[in-house]
């Protein structure tokens, strides 16, 4: 080889520069692809909860989902107020509702010590018993989301509380 | 000489490779599993557990998958528009509705996909075939796809109706039930 020391180095700076773009590149690829499988696994979740349609016109970056309430949405929203008027302490935040921001939404529900006192409020309200039953914030959660009294009498707190009418009258 | 020779065998090299990658990957497209491509999107879109229910090809590069997802109760009916590009099979766009078969013979919406107009919805097992009928006295026989539940569907060709009386026949042809279904045509698009 007769090359000069001078393009050996020119050549091995060019080399490098070249490795580093292409890391670099991908590097970046990689964590915006994590994010947005992230943001569309949350978008679904949100969806399946809160009952929603979903349209999803993109699941590239950046990422473009629409989300609209359904019938059971309105539903679910309707047990969730019921309960929030009665116990305060469970927000229900009617702006981000109306503004259909449902990932601010579901903040309402991060702090279970908080759920965990509002279900234990309303059996006590309720004079119902919970013993044996494993009533915890999953029990209350269940009930807004899904309307499920399986596991536990929450029916039977409801229409104690008269959130929901008495079986006779339906 | 000697350089002309080199330049020339490199250009042919190159050349050769370029062809035979460009086969390769042809090859690839056309041998493409479209059911991976759906697994696939399926992962992406963060919708596991699901079940496909029919696949339909409208045109030859266009795909739409009918599947309803979410455990247990599989109660989000989706519709995923694929279109074959020459990266093989792409992701579209997809529309998911929240549709209970509670207390209901039949349920059904309006959606715009693509250059698509479906309509679709969950059924029950023992209905066999759908007769739709417009108030324009235009009528149809929607396709009914089998998997957790069942799923009528039917991909329209010609104007959306926003109201059609659907009777529902089982197997030996006997009227089950017959209901008036109102669509909104504004509310997804």
């Amino acid at each position: 080889m007769n090359l000069s020391l001078k393009y050996r180095v020119l050549m091995i700076v060019v080399f490098a520069i070249f490795i580093g773009v292409f890391l670099y590149y991908y590097g970046t690829k990689a964590r915006q692809e994590q994010a947005v499988a992230e943001e569309l696994r949350e978008y679904s979740y949100i969806a399946r909860e809160y009952a929603l349609d979903a349209i999803y016109k993109s699941t590239e970056f950046p990422v473009e989902v629409e989300l609209y309430p359904s019938a059971h949405t309105e539903a679910i929203l309707e047990r969730w107020k019921a309960i929030s008027d009665r116990y305060p302490e469970l927000d229900y935040p009617e702006a981000a509702i109306e503004a259909r921001d449902w990932i601010e939404v579901h903040k309402s529900f991060e702090d279970t010590d908080l759920l965990n006192g509002v279900i234990r409020k309303m059996y006590k309200d309720a004079t119902v018993t919970s013993e044996g039953l494993g009533v915890s914030y999953i029990t209350l959660l269940d009930y807004i989301f899904y309307q499920k009294y399986e596991a536990s009498n929450i029916e039977d707190v409801v229409i104690d509380l008269g959130i929901e009418p008495s079986r006779e009258e339906e | 000489m000697k350089k002309r020779i080199i330049v020339s065998t490199v250009i042919v090299v190159f050349a050769l490779l370029t062809i035979v990658s460009y086969f390769m990957f042809q090859w690839l497209n056309d041998n493409q599993d479209i059911e991976d491509v759906i697994k696939q999107e399926f992962r992406s879109l963060g919708q596991y557990v699901e079940n496909v229910y029919a696949i339909e090809y409208p045109d030859d590069d266009r795909a739409l998958i009918f599947y309803s997802w979410s455990h247990p109760d599989f109660s989000n009916f989706g519709v995923m528009e694929l279109e074959k590009t020459w990266r093989g099979w792409q992701f579209v766009e997809a529309i998911s509705n929240r549709m209970e078969r509670k207390n209901a013979w039949l349920k059904g919406v309006y959606a715009e996909i693509g250059d698509h107009a479906i309509l679709r919805g969950p059924t029950w097992a023992n209905v066999d075939k759908i007769e739709i009928i417009t108030d324009d006295g235009r009528e149809y026989i929607p396709d009914i796809g089998k998997s957790e539940w069942h799923m009528w569907y039917l991909i329209l060709e010609d104007e959306p109706f926003e109201e059609a009386t659907f009777i529902l026949y089982d197997s030996d042809g006997e009227v089950l039930w017959e209901e008036v279904l109102q669509f909104d045509l504004n509310l997804l698009e």
